[in-house]
C-alpha cells in the first residue's frame, strides 16, 4: 500500500508544465481566439515533446506509460487551457486501443502525431474535434482523411469555450470503457483548470490594492481563498486512486471515477466563481485571462457524465449496496 | 503507486481484528464526559495497553510496537470498524506524545511516554484562557522561576479531559516582561499539584468535559519544561507537528460515521428529501477522500517528507465534513432528532454527535484561524496590514 506519486512521475509532470508554461500562455489563447483556433505548430510541439505517444506500447513507438502518467500530464493540460486535442486522443484512445490487438498501425500514428481521434457516445453528445480528426472512435474508424482545420460556425455547435470545437452527435455504439476513460481524463483536466483559477485570483489579490493594503490582507477574500484551496487538496487524491484503479483493473473502479469527476467538477465549479469574484469587475470582462479556463470548466464539469449522471453511479454502489463500504474499505 | 495491500498488513489487520472481537465492551461505554464513563474509558485504555494496542507506532521502548504509518491506519479502520470505545488517551498519544518525542530530555521521555502509552496517566491540554482563544499569543498565565521551580498563577479554560485527567501541559508565560509569542514555555503539571483549583464547565450536551483550570502559587519542578524556556511557541507550532497534523482524526472515524448515515439513509429512504440522499453520497465522498489524503500524506511523510501548514487544510476538511454527517442524519431523523433516547431503547448517537460535531470547528485551533493559515502559509497572501 504505497498511495504515492512516483519521483519519475513528478519529474514527467513538471516537465511537461514547463513547457507548456513557456510556450502556451495566455497569449496564445488570445491569438487562437482571434483567428483560426487550432494551430499546427502548436500540435507538432506536443509530438516533439511525445505526448501523443505517452500511452501507446514501445512496441508501437510509444513510452507505454500507464494512466495515472497519463492523467497528471492531463492535469497540465488543463492548468494551461490546453486548446489542442491531445487528451482524446493520446490519453483516452490510446489506452483504450492498446487494450485491443490488431491496432498497432493507429497507435504508430498516434504517437507520431499524426492522427488525431475524436470521440463519440451517446452520454456525451457533443463530438469535440471532430473537424481535425482523423478517425472517429469507437468503431468503425472514419476513414484515413485528414479534416480540415476549421472553427466554430459553419455546421459546428458553438460552445461559450471560444477554443471548443463541438460537432453534433453521430451514431455510435455505447462504450463503457470509453466513458470511464474519458470521465477520469476530464476530471484530471479540471484539477488542472482549477488549479490555475486558484492561482491567477491569488496572484490577483496580491497585486490589486483597496483601502490601502493588498485585498488578499482581507479575510472575507483570504477565507474564500483558503476553502478553494481545501476543495482541491481533497478532490486530487480521489482522482489519483481513480486512475490507478481503472489501470488496475479495480472491480470498483467506475464509482472512483465518478466520485473524482464529481469532485473535480464542484472544485472547478467553486472555485471559477471564486475567482472572478476575487477578479472584481475585472473579473467580469473579456480581458482578463480568467475567463477561458472558467468557460473550459464550465464545459468539462457537464462532459463525459454530468454531476447527476455520476451521482447515479455513486448512488448504485454506495446506497444501493454494488459495493461495500465502511473503514475497512478504503480502496 | 501501490493500492494493495501486502500480505503482511493483511495479516496485521486480522489480527488487531481478531483481538478487538474478543476485547471490545458489548455495550457502548458511558460518555468519556461523565465521571462514571470516563472512568469505563480509562479502564478501556489500559485493556488496550495489557494488549500492547495503546500505540502501534510508537518505539517498543515506550510501549509501542514500532509500526508504520499505513499500519496505524489499518489499527484505526479496524478499530473504528469495530466500534471501540473513543480514546480518553488521545490528548497524551496524539498530541503530547509526539512532541515529547521531538523535543523531550531522555528523562521526559523516560518518566512520561511509557505511562502515557500504558494509559496510566491521562492528559489534558491547557492552552486556552478567557482573553487567549484563537489568539493564542495573548496568554498571560505566568509560571516564574523561583529556585527548582516555577510558580504559576493564572487561569486556563476550555481544558479538554480536565474535569478528570492526571496531568496537564500548556504554554505559560515565564518571562513576565514579553509579549505575543515570545517569552512562553511549554509545562507539563501535575492537575492535583496543591494550588490547583478544576472547576468543570457544562458543555452544550450537559456534561462536563472540559473545565477551566485556576491557578494559585502552583510549584511545579523546572524539569517539567519541555524544549527550551522561552520557546514554547516553538514547541506548540513546530513542524514537528506533522505528527498532530495526520493523526488528531484517523479518517476510519469518517468512514464508519459515513457507512453509518448510509445505513440510516437506508432505514428513511421513503420520506428523505432527494437533497437529503446527495448529503449521504457527499459524505461518504467526503470520509474516502479523507481517507485517500491520509494515505498519501502518510507515504509522503515515510519516504522522508513532510508536512506543515497542509494540516490546516485537513483540519478544516474533516471538522465540516463531520459537522456535515451528523447534520444530515438528524434531518433524516425528522421529528425524532430531538429525543434523548430513540424508540429502540437505544441513547440517540447521532444528537450527541452532532453536538460534538459542532465543537470541531472550533478546537484544535478555529477553522477562521486554519484558514488564515491556509491562506497566509499555503497561498502566500500578505498579513493583515502588512501590505
Amino acid at each position: 500500500m504505497d498511495l504515492l506519486l512516483t519521483s519519475d512521475q513528478l519529474e514527467l509532470a513538471d516537465g511537461v508544465r514547463s513547457y507548456l508554461a513557456g510556450t502556451h500562455g495566455a497569449d496564445v489563447l488570445r491569438r487562437l481566439d482571434a483567428g483560426p483556433n487550432r494551430d499546427p505548430a502548436i500540435w507538432q510541439g506536443l509530438v516533439d515533446m511525445g505526448l501523443p505517444g505517452l500511452c501507446v506500447p514501445e512496441s508501437a513507438g510509444g513510452l507505454g506509460l500507464g494512466l495515472l502518467d497519463a492523467a497528471l500530464i492531463a492535469v497540465e493540460c488543463g492548468r494551461v487551457c490546453l486548446a489542442e486535442p491531445l487528451v482524446d486522443t493520446a490519453f483516452v484512445a490510446a489506452p483504450l486501443l492498446a487494450g485491443t490487438a490488431g491496432n498497432d498501425d493507429i497507435l504508430s500514428q498516434i504517437a507520431t502525431g499524426t492522427a488525431r481521434i475524436a470521440l463519440a457516445h451517446p452520454r456525451n453528445p457533443w463530438i469535440a474535434d471532430l473537424e481535425t480528426a482523423t478517425h472517429l472512435f469507437p468503431s468503425p474508424l472514419a476513414g484515413e482523411a485528414t479534416r480540415p482545420l476549421g472553427r466554430a460556425g459553419e455546421g459546428v455547435l458553438a460552445s461559450v469555450d471560444p477554443l471548443r470545437n463541438l460537432s453534433p452527435p453521430q451514431e455510435t455504439p455505447e462504450n463503457p470503457a470509453l466513458l470511464n476513460h474519458a470521465a477520469l481524463m476530464t476530471a484530471a483536466q479540471l484539477i488542472g483548470l482549477a488549479e490555475a483559477m486558484l492561482s491567477q485570483a491569488t496572484d490577483y489579490a496580491k497585486l490589486r490594492t483597496q483601502f490601502g493594503q493588498p485585498i488578499g490582507a482581507f479575510q472575507a477574500v483570504k477565507h474564500q481563498l483558503a476553502s478553494a484551496a481545501v476543495a482541491l487538496e481533497f478532490a486530487r487524491p480521489p482522482l489519483w486512486v481513480a486512475a490507478q484503479q481503472l489501470q488496475d483493473g479495480h472491480p470498483h473502479a467506475a464509482t472512483a471515477i465518478s466520485h473524482a469527476k464529481i469532485a473535480a467538477g464542484d472544485a472547478a465549479t467553486a472555485i471559477a466563481e471564486t475567482a472572478i469574484q476575487v477578479h472584481g469587475a475585472m473579473g467580469y470582462t473579456y480581458e482578463v485571462d480568467l475567463h477561458f479556463w472558467m468557460k473550459r470548466s464550465w464545459a468539462l464539469t457537464a462532459a463525459w457524465g454530468d454531476r447527476a449522471f455520476h451521482l447515479a453511479r455513486l448512488d448504485a454502489a454506495v446506497i444501493g449496496g454494488g459495493m461495500d463500504i465502511g473503514p475497512r474499505h478504503s480502496f | 503507486m501501490q493500492l494493495q495491500y501486502t500480505p503482511a498488513q493483511h495479516k496485521f489487520r486480522m489480527e488487531i481484528r481478531d483481538w478487538l472481537a474478543a476485547h471490545v465492551p458489548k455495550t457502548p461505554l458511558v460518555t468519556l464526559e461523565r465521571e462514571d464513563g470516563y472512568h469505563a474509558h480509562v479502564e478501556w485504555e489500559r485493556t488496550l495497553a495489557s494488549g500492547n494496542w495503546g500505540m502501534v507506532t510508537w518505539p517498543v521502548e515506550y510501549g509501542g510496537r514500532g509500526l508504520d504509518l499505513i499500519e496505524w491506519l489499518i489499527f484505526e479502520e479496524e478499530y473504528w470498524a469495530a466500534g471501540a470505545p473513543l480514546r480518553a488517551n488521545q490528548n497524551g498519544i496524539f498530541l503530547l506524545g509526539p512532541t515529547i518525542m521531538e523535543y523531550g530530555t531522555p528523562e521526559q521521555k523516560a518518566r512520561f511516554l511509557t505511562p502515557m502509552a500504558a494509559g496510566e496517566v491521562i492528559w489534558a491540554q491547557a492552552w486556552s484562557e478567557p482573553g487567549a482563544g484563537s489568539d493564542m499569543a495573548a496568554i498571560t498565565t505566568k509560571a516564574i522561576r523561583d529556585g527548582d521551580h516555577y510558580v504559576i498563577n493564572g487561569q486556563k479554560t476550555w481544558s479538554s479531559r480536565a474535569a478528570y485527567a492526571d496531568w496537564g501541559f500548556g504554554l505559560f508565560r515565564t518571562d513576565p516582561e514579553s509579549k505575543r509569542h515570545k517569552g512562553l514555555s511549554f509545562i507539563l503539571f501535575d492537575l492535583d499539584t496543591p494550588g490547583v483549583t478544576r472547576r468543570p464547565i457544562r458543555q452544550l450536551h450537559g456534561d462536563t468535559g472540559f473545565a477551566e483550570l485556576f491557578f494559585d502559587d502552583v510549584r511545579v519542578p523546572v524539569e517539567n519544561c519541555l524544549g527550551g524556556v522561552g520557546e514554547g511557541w516553538n514547541v506548540a507550532m513546530a513542524t514537528a507537528g506533522f505528527e498532530r497534523g495526520l493523526m488528531l482524526r484517523a479518517p476510519g472515524r469518517f468512514q464508519a460515521t459515513a457507512a453509518r448515515l448510509v445505513d440510516l439513509f437506508r432505514q428513511h429512504e421513503a420520506t428523505a428529501a432527494p437533497a437529503v440522499r446527495e448529503a449521504v453520497l457527499t459524505a461518504w465522498m467526503g470520509a474516502q477522500a479523507y481517507a485517500y489524503n491520509t494515505y498519501a500524506v502518510a507515504a509522503k511523510i515515510m519516504a522522508g517528507g513532510k508536512i506543515g501548514a497542509e494540516a490546516s487544510l485537513n483540519k478544516i476538511f474533516w471538522s465540516e465534513l463531520d459537522r456535515m454527517m451528523h447534520r444530515t442524519a438528524m434531518q433524516l431523523l425528522g421529528a425524532a432528532a430531538e429525543l434523548r433516547t430513540l424508540g429502540d431503547g437505544n441513547v440517540n448517537a447521532w444528537l450527541d454527535g452532532y453536538i460534538f460535531s459542532l465543537s470541531g470547528p472550533i478546537y484544535a485551533g478555529s477553522n477562521e484561524i486554519q484558514r488564515n493559515i491556509t491562506a497566509e502559509r499555503l497561498l502566500g497572501l500578505p498579513r493583515m496590514g502588512a501590505g
